[in-house]
């Protein structure tokens, strides 16, 4: 029995972090590790235990340690393999510091100093709140983050209905229930069409906050030099055009901060493999370019002291 | 609970030692996960299962295969006979490491038909537990196909050029496929295994074909708890299924 796998060029590693309840994670340690290159940390989406939606976080991992940052997927308390914390906290009172948490483990074990996060729907959520509250963050990477509705997006919307008849039924119908109260707010449950008691679902709730107040937060970290690659899939209802996300912060200058992908055929859990293979890859020449720059800078401050 | 790597060393596996926490008794058990979406949807149920059966005092190991979960390799490398391999580590895993000598085998969907098949070529298998059972890896593989089928290559689910099946969200590769085909409970006789029980949740033609093809073994059960069985569903809520009623069933059964 060990704690430790090694694959290739990367090393894997079962932790415990934290006492008396530990986190559960696995880090993924790249062979030629640098502790100059932020390592990542992979959250959970929603209940989905750490490996991921379709085990793309082990997939991401595995990647991202090859091309030399260590990376850490792990459960947050309550999720997966970690058992629940005592406490009063809400999921997104507890997320940013418990990878507050495994940040301080990192840094202390490994001497890593900066840190790049990714999330997918409540992970998205998470790894924004976690940069916002902690300067170590560099970067973070997002599938359907917060997005908002513009004017071009309610253009497209109408447009594509407008002259397709069976629209125009749908909307009378959904009209005439508004009207009548009847057939609203069907639960999880309902919607998988299994008893709520034998059936789990996240107790955070997913409520966008008000668009000002995230783009007040964006603009934050676009202060702080924070990069953000950021995917929205197609299953995102609230968007349907390539430039939404931008034209949603039209105040926020990005520069070459953000980059962007939508992924209009994807679904929000991403089980096409093209679309799985699309986002690895993207991501990760993101966090190469965004590793480069942080050890060149680094090097050139250190040439220049 | 005690999150590990075991095996070989080239190919680890991924595993969770949950130590007994009532008196200890005699005897492990080993936890087979189902595939894909469907594992992702019962993780959290073989959890369940896992600490309930710490509290009556086994010494439970729940693994990924490799291919699967935090285990080495993809699927595209693994051949469907490696499972079996893998049972077979985590079996003396188990038997080393919490020093029993009696090792039982809980098998969910794909995980009962690995347990069913690696079990009976074994001689120190206490009991066999297959919940809700994939009985024949042919068939399990054109039910999948006939649903590929179904639905337009966007979906995400469809058969590649080289034969993989991809089906919400995870791989069969053809090499896969062709270890997997040769599965069948119905032509696996667990006469080694001391006791027999078959767990489902529903019922249907198939389950009670292996019931009939294995109650000739003296020690078989069936038994029918109604709980929800639809681990297959992609729920764009995240949702996981936590059928307490069958929990409790095997563990009842065990104890």
């Amino acid at each position: 029995m060990t704690n430790v796998s090694q694959l290739n060029n990367v090393k894997e590693r079962a932790v415990r972090i934290g006492k008396p309840t530990p986190l559960v994670g696995i880090i993924s340690e790249p062979a030629d590790f640098d502790p100059e290159r932020p390592a990542v940390l992979l959250f959970n989406s929603g209940v989905m235990h750490h490996i991921g939606s379709c085990r793309l976080s082990v997939k991401l991992a595995r990647a991202f340690a090859s091309i030399g940052n260590l990376a850490i997927r792990f459960d947050f308390s309550g999720i997966g393999d970690s058992e629940p914390r005592r406490g009063t906290l809400s999921f997104e009172e507890s997320a940013p510091k418990e990878a507050a948490e495994v940040m301080d483990y990192l840094q202390r074990k490994r001497g890593i100093k900066k840190f790049v996060l990714y999330g997918l729907c409540s992970g998205a959520d998470a790894s924004y709140e976690t940069a916002l509250a902690d300067e170590r963050v560099i970067g973070f990477a997002q599938i359907d983050p917060y997005c908002y509705r513009t004017p071009r997006y309610h253009l497209n919307y109408y447009a594509s209905r407008f002259f397709v008849l069976e629209h125009w039924i749908s909307s009378a119908k959904r009209l005439s229930r508004k009207i009548t109260g009847a057939g609203n707010n069907k639960s999880p449950a309902e919607v998988a069409g299994i008893d709520d008691a034998y059936f789990e679902i996240p107790t955070y709730v997913r409520v966008f906050p008000p668009r000002e107040q995230v783009a007040s937060g964006l603009r934050k970290l676009v202060d702080r030099r924070v990069a953000n690659c950021v995917f929205v899939t197609g299953s995102e209802a609230d968007y349907n055009y390539e430039a939404q996300y931008v034209d949603s912060f039209k105040e926020i200058s990005f520069g070459g901060l953000l980059k962007f992908k939508y992924l209009a055929e994807s679904n929000h859990i991403l089980t096409d493999p093209r679309h799985q293979n699309l986002v690895v890859d993207r991501m990760s020449s993101w966090l190469k370019g965004l590793s480069d720059s942080v050890v060149g800078a680094e090097n050139a401050a250190a040439k220049a002291a | 609970m005690n999150p590990f790597f075991f095996g070989d060393s080239s190919q680890p596996l991924y595993g969770v030692h949950h130590p007994a926490t009532a008196a200890a008794r005699d005897e492990g058990v080993v936890l087979c996960q189902a595939f894909g979406q469907e594992c992702m949807r019962s993780h959290r149920a073989m959890r369940q299962l896992a600490l309930l059966l710490t509290k009556k005092g086994y010494h439970v190991l729940r693994f990924d295969y490799r291919g699967t979960g935090d285990s080495a390799l993809e699927m595209q490398d693994v051949d469907a006979n490696y499972w079996l391999a893998d049972l077979d580590n985590a079996v003396e895993e188990l038997r080393e490491m919490s020093g029993v000598s009696k090792i039982s085998v809980v098998g969910l969907r794909l995980g009962a038909l690995i347990a069913g098949v690696g079990c009976a070529r074994r001689d120190d298998i206490n009991r066999l537990i297959i919940w809700d059972p994939i009985l024949s890896g042919a068939d399990y593989l054109r039910e999948l196909k006939a649903e590929i089928s179904a639905v337009d290559e966007s979906s995400g689910n469809f058969e590649d050029k080289d034969g993989c099946v991809h089906f919400n969200g995870f791989a069969l590769p053809a090499k896969f496929q062709a270890g997997l085909e040769k599965f069948n409970l119905h032509e696996t006789d667990p006469k080694s295994v001391a006791e027999i029980y078959q767990a489902v949740s529903h019922d249907n033609p198939s389950f009670q074909a292996l019931k009939k093809a294995w109650e000739k073994h003296p020690r078989f059960h069936y038994r029918m708890t109604p709980a929800p069985h639809d681990w297959n569903f992609v729920d764009v809520f995240g949702g996981i299924l936590l059928p307490q009623p069958i929990i409790q069933a095997i563990v009842n059964w065990m104890e």
